[in-house]
């Protein structure tokens, strides 16, 4: 469904991201580890259309977006999803699920995606008239998930959702995460500290210093001593 | 003694009115795009001298045809000036204070240009509404009333695209979250863009509404530009409800210091308020700082 090559990003002069290629199948997990600052966000904004300076190929359902902006590819069902989650604090949160469904592929299905967002995270069904910079980590963290798939995606880049998330959070966004995927969401997340979703991973892949180091399933990551200790803290 | 209060008081909260208008709009385009733009003044003279022009027309003669021409007018000026002037330069280092110069620059040229096409005479608009209403020795001009309704209704209509179509929306979320409403697909460019072109509007009905009481002139817009900031600032700079405030506060100061100084001590009290306000209170009245 996405498969990126020979991808470049820069952030002014500074040279992010170096011939990175990667694929996601259609209904895949795929996760991406690797410290801290090397450049995980970065690829994650590219493939959505958040970075100015991409060169490279993006392809999306066989069509290059590489250089094509997040207003474009929202509206394709590209959608990303960040780990500071970016939420309209002031307004409420029934209006920031709303805004999830701006683009025009979105809104004709605003009312059937409002339900299923609700039937996901039944406690933002009760916070609907509370403004989004009210709510706990965790349910602002739900909130940012749940804008997310306002937006009608069929595929979601998921920036570290466990960030600022309590220890017992992290399972019932692994079981978000799950849940979405087995109703046929495609999935690109960052995350290194929710076992779980490694577990549902179909591919592991490793970014140090802007460039893939590893590639390869959750048994060859597993088995790999080296990815075990610095990454998954197993 | 008290008739001359009331009408003093009234005269404030008509200013006051057309200056909260005015205001809403520059606190709309620092809260959304944080550019500050110099040549509003002169876009609050641009339309008061459309007016002018279309009054001079022979066929216009209502001001329900100067409104349903003068707005489209403005909002496309607006959207121009800012594709052409002022998106260009955002994607610099230091935009801005480009952008500061760039619309003083502006400003500069427009106030000039009107000078070359209108002369330096004063230029008048008839009154909105002829006629006054008296009461005793209380007498009000139904024009008065007229500025007063159109600027709150201007206001509330604004306030109404906000909080209930989907466009007013965007604009609230690129104000609140720039990054988040790029995330969500919001075409942030087409936003910006769409402000500035509203807060044109905004002035431009401004001009029109107070040339028919205080004239219009190529470097009348300054006063205004002025007047706007300190408002803008003394409520807080991108708070709306903060500028709407601050804007009864000037109009009421202003007229009551006018009435009991003396109009040269009006910028003067103005400016002392805004310092006051300042030093204790650097965000403003309402402000969110940055």
């Amino acid at each position: 469904m996405i498969k990126v090559e020979g991808l470049n990003a820069y952030y002014g002069d500074f040279h992010v991201l170096k011939d990175v290629c990667l694929k996601v199948g259609k209904g895949q997990v795929v996760v991406m580890l690797g410290p801290n600052g090397h450049g995980k966000s970065t690829l994650l904004k590219s493939v959505c259309g958040l970075v100015d300076r991409v060169t490279g190929s993006i392809l999306y359902n066989d069509e290059n977006i590489a250089g094509l902006k997040a207003e474009k590819l929202v509206n394709q069902g590209i959608t990303y999803i960040a780990e500071n989650r970016e939420l309209f604090g002031e307004m409420t949160v029934l209006e920031n699920l709303k805004l999830g469904a701006y683009s025009r592929s979105a809104r004709p299905f605003e009312k059937k995606n409002l339900e299923k967002v609700f039937s996901l995270f039944p406690r933002l069904k009760d916070r609907r008239p509370q403004l989004a910079s009210t709510l706990s980590g965790g349910e602002a963290r739900m909130l940012a998930i749940a804008r997310g798939l306002m937006s009608n995606a069929s595929f979601l880049a998921i920036d570290e959702p466990s960030l600022g998330l309590q220890p017992n959070l992290r399972d019932e966004v692994a079981n978000i995460i799950r849940q979405i995927n087995s109703q046929g969401m495609t999935i690109l997340v960052v995350e290194q500290n929710i076992p779980q979703i490694i577990e549902l991973a179909d591919t592991i892949y490793v970014l140090e210093e802007g460039q893939i180091s590893f590639e390869g399933s959750k048994e060859d990551a597993l088995s790999n001593d080296h990815l075990k200790e610095i990454f998954l803290g197993m | 003694m008290l008739i001359e209060i009331i009408d003093v008081l009234i005269s404030g909260l008509i200013n006051g009115s057309v200056y909260a208008l005015m205001a809403v709009g520059l606190t709309l385009i620092y809260g959304v795009s944080k550019a500050f733009n110099f040549a509003y003044g002169s876009f609050y003279s641009m339309g008061g001298y459309i007016a002018f022009l279309l009054f001079g027309t022979a066929l216009i003669n209502h001001y329900l045809l100067v409104f349903c021409l003068a707005i489209p007018l403005l909002l496309l000026f607006g959207f121009f000036i800012e594709k052409l002037l002022v998106a260009p330069l955002r994607k610099r280092d230091d935009w801005e204070i480009k952008v500061m110069m760039i619309t003083l620059g502006l400003a500069l040229f427009l106030d000039n240009s009107f000078q070359v096409v209108f002369g330096s005479r004063m230029k008048s608009l008839p009154p909105l509404l002829e006629g006054t209403f008296e009461a005793g020795e209380f007498i009000l001009p139904y024009q008065d009333v007229a500025i007063f309704i159109l600027s709150i209704g201007g206001i509330l209509l604004f306030r109404w695209f906000l909080n209930n179509t989907r466009t007013g929306m965007s604009v609230r979320a690129v104000a609140q979250n720039p990054a988040g409403a790029q995330i969500v697909g919001i075409p942030k460019e087409f936003v910006f863009a769409a402000t500035f072109a509203i807060s044109t509007v905004m002035v431009g009905m401004g001009g029109i509404l107070l040339a028919q009481k205080y004239f219009i002139t190529p470097t009348g817009g300054w006063d205004i530009l002025v007047k706007a900031w300190v408002i803008t600032a003394f409520g807080g700079m991108g708070s709306i409800k903060g500028s709407l405030y601050a804007a009864f506060i000037v109009g009421l100061l202003e007229a009551f210091v006018g009435w009991y100084f003396g109009m040269t001590w009006t910028l003067i009290a103005l400016f002392a308020v805004l310092l006051t306000t300042l030093a204790v209170r650097p965000q403003g009245l309402m402000g969110k700082w940055g």
